[in-house]
């Protein structure tokens, strides 16, 4: 980006484009310019550790799937000499006559994803890197584990290649250290290093790995568990120690360290990986610039913890890690939520700029006759062609029933190659296409909208994979894989000719939301919805809106909590577009995504609405304990008991000299079994509280692992400074609240002193965690699963973090797990944006493999019924009998229902018993199943 | 002048590239503007990703 | 029957999901395996039906894998 004029809605952005030098259109992938380039580059893509050629594919899988030319190194580039690449390009898709393009963009809003930068070399340096080969970086490591890496997956010490024996991850490298300017925590490492180390061991069992933690923090949904597993199962030493630096002895690595009971310790590894952190873009100036938004002090975009996904300019929103150090599911979830914020500003002009593709209609007539099967046999330049003899796969094609045309064409899916298929299908009026190439999986869509644009219906192509699971996989065995080939297309035929049109169904949407829960995070994704244009229905359980955010009484960024909640009550009473019920509970949903109908009880009365989408913001609650003599003694209480006390001022801490805060209670084992996330900012925001009132009371932390990722580091680290005193406790030997005559006293054992010490205590504040709320019979009404710890299953833990299970039921906040406020908001617009898409479409398409039930043959026995993993089946009363009947929009098209029926009623569109039979017919070859 | 129904997206990682999926399902045409010769981010150089260990890609 | 110049032929029924994704990628990363695997996609393992497998032993399968 060179540029950004305007205003919001209205910007030009100036966008500098650089030649790759190779038409996408033409370039097959074939990898040949790689093969003949002379000039070796280093592989970033392999974090330097391979070697590539200036002609290259960062990745096999990269997106354009088409090669590019470095060009500062191509040798015709800059000197004008070489071109062999050019030469030797079949395809002619090499174009040194490329110019770096400037674009003008008018739009409406900016997303900011620009990522994250690399913490610098100097940093790394202090621990030998670049001085000893054996202590290399995660990122290194990574590419070090991966198959298709350069080692292809063995771990290796790069200084004589050989397997080590034992290894140290060291965390926090470039991060929570203020000495090289990065004082945040980074947030993912502990996690990325578990799982290398997971990862290493499972390639290499016998190695010995310690990792070596400032504190553990495996905050996220599931993760602690995770965790500990990957510790249990592979052993995998746990060291809470900061190593300062790192010396090389006899080629080994030395690693000194001291723990927290004071004891020093010393070992030898064989290779150290430096478990470097998040930094800023390095970049971020100049966009920041550019763009006219500003940066916080660490140089990621600024923004505040009640709208995070705004930048401190109007239109500019931002996401990912950009926003702040995060994980591959928090960027996925404020992607999904800066969508939803942008179509919330520019909801008037969806649908203005989009193109829709048109098609002929079918010609249903050809589809009826007699089968009349093309069969395309690809080359794929040599990919195929080099190992399967495909002239003789083609010849044998013509010897198959049905067949009237067999071809052979170099790249089957070049666009020329497609527009020849066209005219092909038209000239020999052929009603079914077998194309012998790579994976359906792939490229099947591509050959569909070809049949499309020529009036067949798209169910009417079979492919046979004849490239990724035969001539790449069996290429020291060109006869067998040409004999592997002809069966394939042998199979592929037979079921071509049962092929049947399917049709397209879409089902209507009801252009309406229902948002279940009235806190920050159900009134946030109904505000996104009605923004976005939908009308909205907020449920709230109890008599007034703002769940658990009534009892938050300060913010870490300075934000004030009341105000954010009066705010978001305000806007959602004034929306046009929002209808409130409170004192209002879901009794039943029926339906599916697009039509549901619901039941709401409200006061005495019942209404039912009618709706598209449910959006699950039910929250979650304190934990209630009865332990740590909570509920016995005034003095104790929970942290947000305490937030409302300190909320009074001074007069709250009157003759308060001591508190004492216990972290995890109940949380991470004792009761849940997992890390409530925000209790350890929360601890550190109210220690911080009391300092700022009363600096002369003594306030401790007991803690098993300070989590105050993000940016909250600053505010331990601060804490610290200001004398709060954190003392680190082993699960084994929790802190015990003890009765001394009208006081309390906190006993806790001192891991430098060795033995147990009674602090006293004015006040004891629990950090009690998050309970899940009531989620049971909500679950069993939508039909959406819950994770072993009562929170609702996300759909994908990481790519679809804010779907359920179930199409159109969407979940965000304390309902899917712990969280912070901000993270709350973010995940609440995604949910919205996720929401709006059926609403904005305003019909869903169903998936034309669905499954169909044959109403006479099918005996009512409810089988189907019982085992449909997604609720898609009903049984339905016709006449005297129950039959099944598939609610289209909900199949996923896997066929339990039709493996299952006795009396095969059930069948599955291009996955028929007959087309199935069909091809184990023809996998047993001449005769078979007569 | 009404508003344009088109979004710029600056960075092809894993952010930008859902913020694009997504708008375009919204309804918005979207520009995806990345440095790099290919999408995927620092995402597309990760073996696994943590704790179910599925493949990146 | 000998284990020497046994040549079995094996029928697969792959999910498009998991296991013919897999067979995908180890085309990708150019693992090289016995010849002797016929595939047959289906849209999940839950579709596989007794009879399947029954008629493929009948056409003269010598195993049937089944990946999900």
């Amino acid at each position: 980006m060179e540029d950004l004029e305007g205003k919001p809605g209205q910007f030009t952005a100036t966008v500098h484009q650089e030649p790759r030098y190779i038409d996408e259109d033409k370039c097959t992938s074939c990898g040949t310019c790689t093969m003949y380039c002379p000039k070796p580059v280093a592989d970033f893509y392999n974090e330097r550790l391979d070697v590539t050629r200036a002609p290259h594919i960062d990745y096999t899988q990269a997106i354009p799937a088409s090669y590019y030319i470095d060009a500062k190194e191509c040798l015709r580039v800059n000197f004008e000499t070489c071109n062999l690449c050019a030469q030797t390009c079949t395809a002619k898709a090499i174009d040194f006559s490329q110019k770096p393009a400037k674009h003008k963009l008018d739009v409406g809003a900016v997303v900011m994803a620009p990522g994250f930068g690399r913490i610098d070399q100097e940093v790394l340096e202090k621990f030998g890197y670049g001085k000893y080969p054996n202590v290399v970086t995660s990122l290194e490591f990574e590419r070090l584990t991966c198959a298709s890496g350069p080692t292809e997956g063995h771990v290796v010490r790069f200084s004589d290649e050989k397997a080590p024996g034992k290894i140290a991850f060291l965390q926090c490298v470039g991060s929570r250290d203020e000495s090289c300017g990065n004082g945040f925590c980074s947030s993912v490492c502990c996690m990325y290093a578990v799982k290398e180390a997971s990862v290493a061991k499972e390639h290499e069992p016998d190695l010995d790995i310690a990792l070596f933690f400032m504190d553990v923090r495996t905050q996220g949904k599931g993760f602690d568990d995770a965790r500990k597993r990957a510790e249990e199962k592979y052993g995998l030493r746990v060291i809470r120690a900061r190593v300062p630096r790192i010396a090389q002895v006899d080629g080994r690595l030395g690693l000194s360290w001291t723990t927290d009971d004071g004891e020093s310790h010393s070992e030898l590894f064989d290779m150290v990986v430096l478990s470097v952190g998040l930094c800023a873009p390095e970049d971020a100036r100049d966009i920041a610039g550019l763009a006219g938004f500003e940066l916080n002090h660490y140089g990621f975009c600024k923004t505040s913890s009640a709208d995070p996904l705004a930048t401190t300019r109007d239109g500019i929103l931002v996401a990912g890690a950009f926003q702040g150090p995060k994980d591959v599911p928090e960027s996925v979830t404020q992607a999904s939520g800066a969508a939803a914020a942008a179509s919330e500003m520019l909801a008037d002009g969806r649908n203005t700029r989009t193109v829709t593709e048109t098609f002929p209609d079918e010609d249903t007539e050809l589809e009826a006759e007699e089968p009349r099967i093309g069969v395309f046999v690809c080359h794929c330049g040599v990919n195929i062609a080099g190992v399967v003899d495909v002239k003789a796969v083609r010849d044998y094609a013509a010897t198959l029933p049905g067949v009237v045309l067999y071809e052979n064409t170099l790249y089957s899916c070049s666009q020329d190659a497609l527009t020849t298929l066209a005219e092909k299908i038209a000239k020999n009026r052929l009603n079914r296409v077998v194309i012998a190439a790579c994976s359906p999986r792939t490229h099947e869509p591509l050959f569909q909208a070809t049949l499309r644009s020529v009036g067949l219906n798209p169910a009417l192509i079979e492919m046979a994979n004849i490239r990724d699971q035969c001539s790449w996989v069996h290429s020291q065995e060109p006869e067998a894989a040409t004999e592997k080939a002809k069966d394939l297309v042998r199979m592929a035929a037979a079921k071509a000719a049962l092929l049947q049109p399917l049709e397209q169904p879409t089902v209507d949407v009801t252009p309406k939301a229902l948002v279940i829960g009235g806190g920050a995070a159900g009134m946030t994704a109904a505000l996104s919805i009605a923004d976005q244009g939908y009308e909205t229905v907020l449920v709230e359980r109890s008599k007034e809106l703002g769940g658990n955010l009534k009892r938050v009484r300060f913010l870490l960024d300075g934000a004030d909590p009341g105000k954010v909640l009066k705010g978001l009550v305000k806007r959602v009473k004034k929306n046009p577009r929002i209808e409130v019920r409170l004192k209002a509970s879901v009794e039943s949903i029926s339906g599916y995504v697009g039509n549901f109908t619901t039941t709401i009880a409200v006061g005495k009365k019942t209404e039912l609405v009618n709706h598209g989408v449910v959006v699950i913001a039910t929250g979650g609650q304190e934990y209630r304990l009865d332990s740590y003599l909570y509920g016995e003694s005034k003095r104790v209480l929970t942290q947000l008991e305490l937030e409302e006390r300190l909320a009074r001022g001074k007069t709250g801490l009157r003759n308060v000299r001591n508190v004492v805060m216990i972290q995890c209670v109940g949380s991470r084992g004792e009761d849940l079994n997992y890390c409530s996330r925000l209790c350890c900012t929360q601890a550190v925001k109210n220690a911080l509280r009391i300092k700022e009132l009363r600096p002369e009371t003594d306030v401790y932390v007991l803690y098993r692992d300070m989590r105050t990722y993000g940016f909250a580091e600053d505010a331990y680290r601060e804490a610290r400074k200001q004398g709060v005193i954190f003392l680190r406790y082993d699960p084994e030997r929790r802190p015990e609240v003890l009765k001394v005559g009208r006081g309390i006293k906190v006993r806790v054992f001192d891991r430098l002193l060795g033995e147990d010490i009674d602090i006293p205590a004015n006040i004891v504040a629990l950090s009690v965690g998050v309970a899940p709320g009531e989620n049971d019979e909500l679950s069993k009404i939508v039909k959406a699963s819950l994770t072993s710890d009562g929170f609702f299953l996300e759909a994908h833990a990481k790519l679809r973090p804010v779907e359920t299970a179930v199409d159109g039921v969407y979940l965000c906040g304390l309902a899917h797990g712990p969280k912070a406020l901000d993270e709350s908001v973010a995940q609440a617009k995604a949910a919205a944006g996720k929401a709006a898409v059926p609403l904005a479409k305003g019909k869903v398409p169903v998936a034309p493999l669905v499954s169909h039930v044959d109403k006479d043959k099918c005996i009512g026995c409810g089988i189907c019924e019982k085992l449909c993993p997604f609720n898609a089946i009903n049984m339905v009363k016709e006449g005297k009998r129950k039959k099944a009947e598939t609610l289209t929009a909900s199949c996923k098209c896997c066929g339990i229902c039709a493996s299952h029926c006795p009396v095969l009623a059930i069948s599955m569109g291009g996955f028929t018993d007959e087309i199935i039979m069909a091809q184990i017919h023809a996998f047993g070859g001449d005769g078979c199943g007569q | 002048m009404s508003k344009s129904g088109a979004i710029m997206v600056l960075g092809g990682g894993v952010a930008g590239v859902q913020t694009a999926l997504d708008l375009a399902d919204l309804g918005f045409y979207v520009y995806l503007v990345e440095k790099k010769a290919s999408i995927g981010g620092v995402m597309a150089q990760l073996d696994k990703t943590f704790p179910t260990n599925d493949c990146s890609l | 029957m000998t284990q020497e110049g046994f040549n079995p032929r094996i029928l697969g029924f792959f999910c498009n999901w998991c296991c013919y994704a897999a067979a995908d990628s180890a085309g990708v990363s150019r693992y090289q395996y016995p010849p002797n695997v016929r595939v047959i996609r289906v849209m999940c393992t839950g579709r596989i039906d007794t009879r399947f497998i029954l008629e493929a032993f009948k056409c003269g399968a010598d195993g049937v894998f089944t990946g999900g």
